[in-house]
């Protein structure tokens, strides 16, 4: 083992560590909201800017880069009990009104 | 012995070593396979048949390290693989391989330190595989296979170096 050795594994340490980091850091929060109504998207939004969204039945809202259901008419409320999703792939769904709310 | 028979017989030899080794190869690759490590990194192996490769290289028989290699990925390839296993395996075993070529004559770096280097390549041109098969997913991955190729590769490396030593007494 030669000195060389042990500062080449040392930056491949630093390598993998930041990558790591970086990927996390990036991988946090998904970038865009999808507003799907029966199956079709009618609206894609960013997630940066906050914004209260006025569906037929639905209202959601978009505030500090997370998704929420302010209202639904429907009876059983599962959107609106969801809470706030951030990350890619996670969604909202409102099965009486065939409202999703998706990450992308 | 006339020396053409000589150099004829020397062929031979070489040829049957290196078919001896392809064949080390590809039981250490069946030994690995019992002591899996899959269960702290999935799809990771230490890589022993990679220290032949690095004795190779090292002992100065180039051609023998890429005949070698080369037959052993296609064999096990044949044998436990798939199409796509074998382009994994291909993209492995060619960066890890030139890695060493490439790096054997810095004096800066021994041994251990260029099989780690390499086995952080081997791994590296996997995901780029990873990424060509299955999306940009696969790059999430990397840090890991950075890791533990590193630490992989230095063992494979730490156990050429003992086999270099006894070669070079015996």
């Amino acid at each position: 083992m030669k000195k060389g050795d042990i500062i080449l594994l040392a930056v491949i340490c630093v390598i993998a560590a930041a990558l790591a980091v970086f990927f996390l850091y990036t991988e946090k929060g998904g970038k865009t909201l999808l507003v799907k109504v029966d199956n079709e998207i009618i609206y894609e939004y960013p997630l940066d800017t906050d914004r209260r969204i006025d569906l037929e039945h639905n209202t959601a809202v978009i505030e500090n880069s997370e998704v929420y259901m302010y209202s639904a008419d429907c009876k059983n409320q599962i959107c609106v009990k969801t809470g706030k999703i951030s990350k890619k792939g996670e969604s909202i769904v409102c099965l009486p009104n065939r409202v999703v709310l998706e990450i992308k | 012995m006339p020396s053409e028979q000589g150099s004829a017989g020397n062929k031979v030899k070489k040829l049957c070593v290196w078919a001896l080794l392809t064949a080390v190869c590809l039981i250490t690759g069946y030994i690995e396979s019992l002591l899996s490590l899959a269960f702290i990194a999935p799809g990771v192996k230490i890589g022993l048949a990679n220290s032949i490769a690095c004795v190779l290289v090292f002992s100065g028989d180039i051609k023998g390290a890429v005949a070698v290699n080369l037959s052993r990925i296609l064999l096990s390839a044949l044998l436990f693989g798939s199409p796509v296993s074998l382009a994994f395996s291909l993209a492995g075993g060619a960066a890890s391989l030139c890695t060493m070529l490439l790096l054997k004559k810095v004096p800066f770096f021994s041994v251990i330190g260029i099989s780690a280097l390499g086995g952080v390549l081997h791994n590296a041109a996997q995901c780029a595989v990873g990424i060509a098969f299955i999306g940009m997913g696969a790059v999430y991955y990397l840090p890991v296979l950075i890791f533990f190729g590193m630490s992989c590769g230095a063992a494979v490396g730490f156990l050429s170096a003992l086999i270099l030593k006894r070669m070079k007494k015996g």
